[in-house]
């Protein structure tokens, strides 16, 4: 995974607004999960050099992710079940 | 929207070549390739159906349909994709016609709406911050997900609970990946949406700096 940029230091950073947010965003996401082409890592690579609020969004969009994979709990399949599907099956 | 899916689709995913088991090979896969993913199984069930007694039973018709149709099953493969695909076909098929659920609509619809020029691209970065959603609990989370039409719902289920790949994804959804991109675009950009609306609700500081 790329190096997590920071937005605070927005100083050095010349865009505040991206007129392609719609665009980055899917770049960004495709980033996060790993399933972006060499050209859309290049772009996110570029963005985050310099602007602003393709930082703010890729910021959300992880949090978001890592929130839906660590907060949410994992149902786990309760015993019976594992027992009557083998009983069923005779296995 | 209408709703009705008029057919039914195909629930086994068709292999090139079906392969002929004996009884221990036949066991031996549903143990060793096909129990371990019954965890990650029953989550799934019980996301796409929130409830606990329909998740046991679609998790139950999966797994019997999967050892019914096992030489179907090419040994060594991916088996949590080909067994999320059958899971998710009969959830189409059994659960979802059946479901109070209010927004079930077909897959291309779900598309045709929400890829139209209409849906206008909206900036959600600007009224949810990073603090907002680092603040709530999984509930919270949770709640704004189950609140997703089931078919946005599940791209984010398979995506970032899971953590399928877009290609396993194309695979169990049976589209093509360039729609499975566009979907976990439209699923997210709804999810920010309702975390908004949500934490708007509850107090949280949902203004920009």
């Amino acid at each position: 995974m790329q190096s997590s940029p920071s937005a605070t230091e927005n100083t050095k950073y010349q865009k505040e607004y991206c007129e392609h947010h719609a665009e980055c965003l899917k770049k960004i996401q495709a980033v996060l999960d790993g399933g972006a082409t060499e050209d859309e890592k290049d772009h996110f690579r570029q963005n985050m050099d310099h602007c602003l609020h393709c930082i703010k969004m890729y910021h959300l969009e992880k949090c978001v992710k890592e929130s839906l994979q660590s907060k949410i709990d994992k149902r786990l399949c309760p015993d019976n079940l594992v027992a009557t599907i083998k009983a069923k099956l005779n296995i | 929207m209408s709703v009705i899916m008029s057919e039914e689709i195909e629930e086994i995913p068709l292999a090139a070549s079906e392969t002929s088991y004996s009884d221990t090979e036949r066991n031996d896969i549903f143990n060793r390739e096909f129990m371990p993913h019954i965890n990650s199984m029953y989550n799934f069930a019980f996301r796409l159906t929130m409830d606990e007694d329909d998740a046991n039973d679609l998790v139950q018709d999966t797994y019997l349909k999967a050892f019914r149709f096992i030489s179907s099953f090419e040994r060594g493969t991916n088996a949590k994709a080909w067994l999320f695909r059958i899971l998710k076909n009969s959830f189409i098929n059994d659960y979802r016609k059946r479901s109070k659920e209010p927004s079930k609509v077909d897959y291309q619809e779900v598309e045709t709406t929400y890829n139209s020029e209409e849906a206008a691209e909206v900036d959600h970065t600007t009224d949810l911050r990073v603090e907002t959603v680092q603040d709530m609990i999984g509930d919270e989370v949770a709640t704004a997900l189950n609140s997703l039409p089931v078919d946005f719902r599940t791209v984010i289920i398979l995506c970032d609970i899971e953590g399928f790949t877009y290609e396993e994804m194309a695979k169990i959804l049976d589209i093509p990946i360039g729609t499975v991109r566009s979907r976990l675009h439209r699923a997210r950009n709804l999810l920010k949406d309702k975390l908004r609306t949500y934490a708007a609700s509850m107090g949280y500081d949902t203004d920009e700096d």
